[in-house]
């Protein structure tokens, strides 16, 4: 016989989101319990230390310019940031050449460079007209729903190097190429992260500032009032609802089997994932199908670790964009107290998923080979190497975010949030503003706690009555 | 410090170049906006507006409901409109600041990447 608890709302999921959740529901007075598959908090925030002693965040790390929440957050709890370091030059590898550049669009082909400024300002345009809270009511929504955004690179950019580098980009943000991102989709996403210029950038950008220490400390700070209501090795595998009430069973993890019964369920975890779980009865076919629809970009993190960052002396940022090999993108990820120096690097989209199938040996060459070409041959040597596959993490099953592809938001988008009798659904995937960014699961969190709360507040009133 | 002269010098041969640049044409199609300038250090106004493509001149004072106020010093003005100052780095440190809609700033954005592109 499995363990059994009440409470009035049972989150599933402690990341950022699901923790920012219960910390404002427990604030009103409900009784919470958040269950967590994993041994640890913080979901796709997740700090380590190598067996060399190098503290680095194998998820999300940076902090963006204007992200409110986020800031105050780490202020509250005592974690200071430090920029981004950007001084000097970044490396451009394109075409089996490498040049350097000042700024944020690689020059080695100044009319390319133009071009790719703007289609970026294009974009950035045309999302604005694509409403964040409702990007399925953007005026032509179907058709925009319709296409992908490479369809769009191809009629407005070509085939020319400055598309070479917007892919670039657009990998590394979204864990994915262009052509599976509905152009809805993208345009939304850009609007909700300020534009393609703001989610490319470092300083005053959103990779402008980093933790010291890690941003994982989010959500242990989070956790840690919520004491012994945090549950983990709590894998949720079926949930029983009614018109108002919920029962989650848990099995398979660290903890003893568990039954949560409660009035209200926040599933705080990426469409996809919330798709997998046995509900009974079955989710709407609209919510089924949007989560068939959702599916998580693939990314593989990359920390290397040297002694010192030797880049710097060399006048370079330890930026890279490449059309070539493992890694298209990197960054300088040195700790703020110059204990060692980092790089930290993305293997996304179809190179992601070509470098799984061809083993983890056959990565690791193909990314020495792309620091050395990059930064010099000591690059090719750093004191340790460390890939996080975030595709094969189970309780996650790929990175950054989760996409929408071509029909999904059009057709099946109010889902997103809608609650589901007395599921309600969380995840940075559903924030309005930073979409995919540690800043839109606080949003999320925050919003899926109000409407939790108001509509307890309801059922109470309507049960005095 | 630089006086409203050089300032207006400076901004005549910025108008010169932009007004002959196809592409920083095409960037402000459709995009009619009248623009304030003040400075900080000096405490001046100058008009300048964005009609049809076509940079006009700068006038002396606040004339008119601006779209869109740019504030920062006249220094920075004159490094810019002489093409050797890309303003994004003084916006993002706040040195410059911009009172616009998001349109404006994003515009503003992509013209000086292409503006100084070699900065």
């Amino acid at each position: 016989m499995d363990e059994s608890r009440a409470c009035d709302v049972v989150v599933v999921g402690a990341g950022l989101s699901g923790l920012r959740a219960a910390r404002d529901l427990t604030a009103v007075g409900f009784e919470v319990v958040v269950l967590e598959a994993r041994d640890r908090v913080g979901g796709r925030s997740w700090t380590d230390t190598t067996p060399g002693g190098h503290t680095y965040d194998r998820g999300g790390q940076w902090l963006g310019t204007n992200q409110p929440r986020t800031a105050a957050l780490a202020a509250e709890l005592g974690v200071t940031t430090f920029p981004t370091f950007g001084a000097g030059e970044a490396v451009e590898w394109r075409a089996g050449e490498r040049s350097t550049y000042v700024g944020l669009i690689p020059t080695s082909d100044p009319n390319a460079a133009a071009d790719g400024v703007e289609a970026i300002l294009d974009l950035d345009l045309a999302a604005l007209d694509v409403p964040v809270d409702a990007p399925w009511e953007a005026h032509g929504a179907a058709d925009l729903d319709g296409q992908t955004l490479a369809t769009w690179l191809a009629e407005h950019v070509g085939a020319s190097p400055a598309r070479v580098m917007l892919d670039v980009a657009i990998k590394a943000i979204f864990g994915t190429g262009a052509e599976e991102l509905s152009l809805l989709f993208a345009l939304f996403y850009l609007h909700a992260g300020g534009g393609l210029s703001n989610l490319a950038r470092t300083t005053g950008g959103a990779q402008a500032e980093r933790f010291v220490g890690g941003s994982q400390q989010l959500a242990v700070g989070l956790a840690a009032p919520l004491g012994d209501r945090v549950v983990l090795g709590a894998p949720v595998h079926a949930i029983t609802y009614g018109p108002s009430s919920v029962v989650v069973h848990t099995g398979g993890g660290a903890a003893a089997p568990l039954e949560i019964r409660a009035r209200r369920a926040v599933l705080a975890m990426p469409p996809a994932l919330s798709g997998r779980l046995a509900f009974d009865p079955p989710l709407p076919g609209r919510r089924d199908q949007l989560c068939m629809r959702m599916p998580m970009g693939s990314v593989t993190k990359v920390h290397a670790i040297y002694d010192e960052p030797f880049w710097r002396e060399r006048g370079l940022n330890g930026q890279l964009v490449s059309d070539e090999g493992a890694l298209s993108s990197t960054f300088d990820d040195s700790p703020s107290d110059g204990s060692d120096g980092a790089l930290v690097g993305f293997v996304a989209g179809n190179d992601c998923r070509r470098y799984e199938a061809a083993g983890d040996k056959a990565r690791e060459a193909a990314i020495l080979d792309d620091l050395e070409r990059a930064f010099g041959p000591d690059a090719r040597c750093p004191r340790e190497l460390v890939t996080q596959h975030w595709p094969a993490e189970p309780f996650t099953r790929g990175g950054p975010v989760a996409i929408s592809v071509p029909g999904a938001l059009s057709g099946f988008g109010p889902a997103l949030r809608e609650p589901v009798g007395p599921l309600h659904w969380a995840g940075t995937e559903t924030a309005t503003e930073w979409c995919g960014y540690l800043e839109g699961a606080l949003q999320s969190g925050e919003r899926v706690a109000a409407e939790v709360a108001e509509s307890l507040g309801a059922q109470a009133a309507g049960e005095g009555l | 410090m630089a006086s409203a002269e050089e300032i207006a010098d400076a901004y005549a041969d910025w108008r010169a170049r932009s007004n002959g640049n196809e592409r920083l044409r095409k960037m402000v199609r459709g995009w009619n906006r009248i623009v304030h300038l003040h400075t900080t250090d000096t405490d001046e106004s100058f008009t300048l507006s964005v009609l049809d493509q076509e940079l006009s001149a700068l006038t002396r004072g606040g004339v008119g409901q601006p779209d869109l106020i740019v504030t920062g010093s006249s220094e920075d003005f004159c490094d810019m409109f002489w093409g050797d100052l890309n303003p994004s780095e003084k916006y993002m440190s706040g040195e410059i600041k911009l009172a616009g809609s998001g349109e404006d700033v994003m515009r503003l954005d992509a013209i000086s990447m292409v503006a100084f592109l070699d900065q």
